[in-house]
């Protein structure tokens, strides 16, 4: 039973336009170099305007998600700063941040505004350079963030009265859920290990027919290169350590920078707003249901998913059997096995089996990820939640070319999750005519 | 108004300095908020008390340290695990028990849950809380 009762919208609000950039080292290519946050969060923002055919002066207001502001980009009020980019100066606009959530959290915040009826037509975005800090006094010049400074400031995501003085909640991260997953279905040590290895597989999979994702080249590929006979051989070899106590190296996001968006509308004004100019249907966010739990509660992950899956399943009466494709935010890989199991999406304690049968790559029955996820997509960390959005939404639409799934998914769930510990699921559903 | 403004966190760490591991028990429904916090998160009352904790809590899970989650202060530590903690009294959290190396985790994990002791701990500058392997909890 949740402990939050989420109550329907007072009107049907729908997704008509999406944008992303690729995810990327920016500084690392001459091309990329030198991006900023009005370039890169507006490049997404246009996109997504252009993709429903909405004139930027009629977006009535828009949302601005950055995991690490002050740090990333020496900005306080981040909104703002990058106000004039996009066509919309003198909109309002407020800024929101919960880390690796932020980007599931940015289609919650448009998607109130809208359904409310404060507002007809909202952009949410999200922009992030976790690659990069900019260098503080120059206009546009960024520096690559060793990884002792990252630490550093991810520290900053855990409770300082308690959690980072007793030292478990932090570390606890990496490999609660495994160890959960491991002894409440009682696998044993190779079966885990195997699991973990073939969901970084099968991202990888998915992430090499994706043109946006940072890295394509495939487990198989690599593990030719390297003189071995099968992927799997590869990733339980020492190229691929392990890294926590059950974690391996290749089940760690991949940070980098990147900036998404969606543009969101009252689903009875699209043909008004658009002026008959939108190409594909409108897809409607029937409900998102969000939980949360600090890192000092035991299993963090798997009590906040369970609550937030409860309240949307509960809020738009979706059955699990009716989810045709399914998305984690798996920075800690097993965030997507776990994940699909609460949310119904794979049958519980079996799911590992059908991640191990490549099941969840984007040719199987149950696909998962189908942009690669962030050990293979990669993490530009609020903007990852709208690249999954966008991702699904292209999905939906059928124009995912080579990773186009099976069938055609008519309804899906997003799961977000971050922050120490934010979580943030929606079910979404193309609307027919 | 029955809500108080109050430093508890300050007083938590006061109290470690003393040998003392508090609490804040809920007058209203008897629950244990460890550690300390301003409301009950069982029932949602402000009418809390302070109240010392008999140290006494069972271990649920166990994970090992690794490289990715390990810090170069925890060393002092070694051997030790993390895991979710139930105090006697009830609350349930993350935290650090001493005395669990890869070899004990073997037999331990068949038994769970152990039964481990609340200790306090100097780390640099405040003292916190760690709990202890109770003896036996191998055999």
């Amino acid at each position: 039973m949740s402990i939050t009762k989420v109550g329907k919208y007072m009107r049907s609000v729908s997704i008509i336009g999406v944008g992303c950039t690729p995810f990327m080292y920016t500084v690392d290519n001459p091309e990329t170099d030198g991006l900023t946050e009005g370039e890169m969060f507006g490049y997404a923002a246009l996109q997504a305007m252009e993709d429903a055919g909405v004139n930027p002066r009629d977006v009535d207001f828009y949302f601005h998600g950055q995991a690490s502001p002050l740090a990333g980009s020496n900005y306080l009020t981040p909104n703002i700063q990058i106000g004039n980019w996009f066509g919309m100066k003198g909109k309002a606009s407020i800024h929101h941040s919960e880390a690796c959530c932020t980007g599931y959290y940015a289609l919650e915040q448009a998607v109130n505004a809208v359904a409310s009826g404060k507002y007809n037509c909202v952009l949410s975005g999200c922009v992030e350079f976790g690659d990069c800090n900019a260098v503080p006094n120059h206009p546009y010049k960024r520096e690559k963030v060793p990884m002792e400074k990252f630490l550093q400031t991810t520290a900053w995501l855990y409770d300082r009265n308690y959690c980072r003085s007793m030292m478990a909640g932090q570390e606890l991260i990496y490999d609660d859920a495994a160890e959960y997953y491991k002894r409440t279905n009682g696998l044993t040590d190779e079966e885990m290990d195997d699991t973990l290895c073939w969901m970084s597989i099968n991202n990888r999979k998915n992430a090499s027919k994706c043109e946006l994702a940072i890295e394509r080249k495939t487990y198989d590929e690599i593990a030719k290169e390297h003189g071995f006979n099968s992927a799997i051989e590869y990733m339980k070899s020492p190229f691929n350590p392990r890294t926590g106590d059950f974690l391996r190296m290749s089940g760690i996001e991949i940070k980098c920078d990147g900036a998404a968006a969606v543009l969101v509308c009252a689903t009875d004004m699209i043909e008004e707003l658009t002026h008959g100019k939108m190409q594909h249907k409108p897809i409607e966010v029937l409900g998102v249901g969000c939980g949360a739990y600090e890192a000092t509660n035991p299993h963090f992950e798997i009590r906040a998913t369970e609550e937030a899956v409860e309240q949307v399943y509960d809020v738009t009466g979706v059955k699990p059997e009716e989810i045709d494709i399914f998305y984690a935010n798996d920075f800690i890989i097993t965030s997507h096995l776990v994940a699909a199991e609460i949310a119904g999406y794979l049958p519980k304690g079996e799911g590992w089996k059908y991640i191990c049968e490549g099941r969840t790559a984007y040719d199987g029955d149950k696909p998962i990820n189908t942009n690669g996820g962030r050990t293979s997509f990669g993490h530009a960390h609020a903007a990852s939640g709208l690249a999954d959005l966008y991702e699904c939404v292209h999905q939906m639409r059928g124009d995912c070319g080579e990773r186009q799934v099976k069938k055609l998914p008519k309804t899906a769930m997003l799961r977000g999750y971050g922050g120490a510990q934010n979580i943030c699921t929606y079910i979404i559903r193309t609307k027919e005519d | 108004m029955a809500v108080k403004l109050e430093a508890v966190t300050r007083t938590f760490y006061e109290n470690l300095e003393k040998g003392k591991i508090m609490g804040k028990k809920c007058k209203d429904c008897g629950a244990m908020e460890f550690p300390p916090r301003l409301a009950c998160n069982t029932c949602g009352s402000t009418n809390m008390e302070w109240a010392e904790i008999s140290g006494k809590a069972t271990m649920h899970s166990i994970v090992l340290p690794a490289q990715l989650s390990s810090k170069p202060e925890y060393a002092p530590l070694k051997p030790f695990a993390y895991g979710e903690i139930h105090l006697e009294e009830g609350s349930q959290f993350n935290g650090v028990v001493r005395g669990i190396n890869k070899k004990k985790r073997r037999v331990l994990v068949d038994k769970l849950p152990i039964n481990v002791t609340a200790a306090i701990y100097q780390r640099d500058g405040y003292k916190t809380v760690v709990f202890d392997l109770d003896e036996g909890q191998c055999d």
